[in-house]
């Protein structure tokens, strides 16, 4: 089989996914969800202003066409105006999405880089001291709610009890100039990016270190020992190399809900005017449009993510294929 | 023979799995410490259930901001209620949450992994894992908001979206543990002597994944009180009552004003039930889990 059948080939296969999952955000958000029509019109309707906007809405239509139109607005990125804003969803979108980019690449990017090395240290010294400390640290780490870790780094890095260096809400990256400044953006970016550090440490670490101590129990290991390989060589050259699959997997599968969905807990909390605080004040405030436009997108995004993850382990491990038994 | 038992003089060989998981866990010191603190927290939320403390939560009074004393042993937060009284109720709440959230979706998931594993590569299973592909691809969070969204007047919505996210995990893990079983010859012997499938799924393939659901079920369950704290903390999780997550919520605006103590006892009785039963659940992994039976 070639490398574009298996591709045609995956490509259908992930298509019940992308439809099951476009069915449940329109099951829950579209058809399920609240009745809007009340809430659009201003006061003392008429019959016919009602039915004006219940055919706006597409209440009188039936159900697989008013499916399918959400369909058509996640193919095209239309999803209408904001009930709240007034303002087009996608226009929201393109302005938000960069700031949640920003706000959560740094972390992500130590978060996981920092895990791999912690999980190195520990499986070098497995069942000694610093294994022993840092997953003390991780099961720490993964203990402390990310709720209270937010409010605890704001007052000590962010309140007047505490070092009082960060701001406490808002984002701004233009200087007086009206340019980028990297000296801004450390400065509202640090506290965020250390809380999601601190919470995604613990489980990253854990996780990688299962993976690569599944890795050094492998039989290749004990040859490379046995033909007399520094540790060193055995670590880094072999058994990191190995241990890529998994790793990579994680980072994919993560990038979907930094790109679209940022962080609801984050952003709310610090005032930042990213996917998740405009996906917060849409929940709040009962916002359908930006609601479905934010779940449909990343759901579907998640799905395409899988999609490549599966063409990439082809093309990387040709033996992938005749693994596939599941 | 009589080596391996000098050097290991309380496991032997014929002891049941059962009693040699029971033998690893009680040498695990962490683990028995963390059910300790996990049975103290039950205890104080029987205490709620049965009326015996923790009742005057919401009782409001004119000492406002009051520090640790005698009358309030953990203080009172800003219209006067007593947090300690507070803390308690929710305990019982977290555990209600926790509770329901980890049986129910434990018993879904294993009900239907253990189905799909036993009709692997049919199209039930096809089904079954599609509707686990779909349910998983959906970012967690705006899940529960989704529900929340969408059954804004049901009280449940929020432990109904936890329990349709959890039970993919344990169905998951059961399904590829049936798929291994149903190849073993006690299963096959079962099907030789003509014994029906439905009995044979449920009286020797299901009892033998056991160990698989105490320990989801004690991973589903922190997870369910760590989403809880945030979901309430968000205004989608619990109506009516108090929560750490709500306590926390109110918090916010203490902490403003220089008061920490709902905030400290709130965050603290989250953590030490966290990690208690972090640790448990690490303890039973290794007790249970047969790779390291050998």
């Amino acid at each position: 089989m070639n490398i574009w059948q298996f591709v045609l080939k995956k490509l259908i296969g992930v298509l019940p996914l992308v439809i099951g999952v476009t069915l449940v955000a329109f099951l829950l958000m579209v058809y399920f969800g609240p009745d809007l029509t009340y809430e659009l019109l201003g006061k003392n309707p008429t019959q016919q202003d009602i039915d004006n906007m219940r055919s706006y809405l597409g209440y009188d239509q039936p159900f697989i066409w008013r499916y399918l139109d959400y369909l058509r607005e996640l193919l095209t990125v239309d999803f209408g105006l904001s009930m709240m804003k007034d303002r087009p969803v996608t226009e929201m979108l393109a302005q938000s999405m960069p700031v949640s980019l920003l706000l959560m690449l740094p972390g992500f990017i130590l978060g996981n880089v920092l895990a791999v090395m912690l999980a190195l240290k520990a499986t070098q010294h497995r069942g000694r001291w610093p294994d022993k400390s840092i997953m003390t640290f991780a099961v720490i780490g993964m203990s402390i709610s990310f709720l209270i870790v937010i409010i605890a780094f704001q007052i000590i890095f962010s309140s007047s009890y505490g070092l009082d260096w960060f701001p406490v809400r808002g984002w701004n990256m233009k200087n007086a100039e009206d340019q980028f400044s990297m000296t801004l953006y450390l400065y509202y970016v640090t506290v965020p990016t250390l809380a999601t550090l601190f919470v995604s440490l613990g489980y990253n670490t854990r996780f990688y270190r299962a993976v690569l101590v599944e890795e050094m129990n492998k039989d290749y290991i004990m040859t490379a020992k046995a033909y007399g390989h520094t540790s060193r060589n055995i670590t880094y050259q072999l058994m990191l190399k190995n241990a890529m699959i998994p790793i990579i997997t994680r980072v994919m599968f993560s990038i979907p809900l930094i790109v679209v969905s940022g962080s609801l807990l984050i952003e709310s909390y610090f005032g930042i005017p990213g996917v998740g605080l405009m996906t917060y004040d849409a929940i709040v405030a009962g916002d359908q449009p930006v609601l479905k436009a934010v779940i449909g997108l990343t759901s579907v995004l998640f799905v395409l993510v899988l999609l490549v993850a599966e063409i990439l382990y082809r093309v990387f491990d040709p033996r992938i294929d005749s693994r596939q038994v599941a | 023979m009589s080596l391996s038992v000098n050097t290991t003089p309380d496991i032997k060989e014929a002891q049941s799995p059962t009693s040699r998981a029971w033998w690893r866990f009680k040498n695990d010191h962490w683990g028995i410490t963390g059910l300790l603190v996990v049975m103290i927290y039950f205890i104080i939320s029987l205490g709620v259930w049965f009326g015996i403390w923790g009742l005057d939560w919401s009782q409001t009074s004119d000492a406002f901001h009051q520090p640790p004393s005698l009358d309030h042993w953990l203080g009172t937060n800003a219209i006067g209620q007593d947090i300690a009284n507070r803390g308690i109720y929710a305990t019982k709440v977290a555990f209600e949450v926790g509770l329901l959230v980890a049986l129910c979706a434990t018993f879904l998931g294993t009900i239907f992994g253990a189905i799909a594993g036993f009709k692997h590569n049919s199209w039930i299973d096809s089904c079954l894992l599609w509707v686990m592909g779909v349910l998983d691809s959906i970012p967690f969070y705006l899940f529960v908001a989704a529900m929340a969204y969408a059954m804004s007047e049901l009280v449940f919505a929020m432990h109904l979206a936890m329990i349709l996210v959890f039970w993919t995990e344990t169905a998951r893990v059961v399904r590829a543990e049936v798929i291994r079983l149903k190849h073993m010859e006690f299963v096959e012997s079962a099907h030789a002597i003509g014994q029906q499938q439905v009995l044979i799924l449920f009286k020797h393939i299901i009892p033998n994944t056991s160990h698989l659901m105490i320990i989801q079920a004690t991973i589903t369950f922190v997870a369910a009180i760590k989403t809880e704290v945030i979901l309430s903390f968000l205004g989608l999780g619990v109506k009516g009552g108090i929560s750490w997550g709500l306590m926390i919520a109110e918090a916010t605006n203490d902490i403003q004003a220089g008061y920490f103590n709902n905030f400290i006892v709130a965050s603290g009785l989250l953590f030490i039930l966290v990690i208690a039963f972090n640790l448990f659940s690490d303890a039973l992994q290794d007790a249970l889990d047969p790779k390291l039976n050998k």
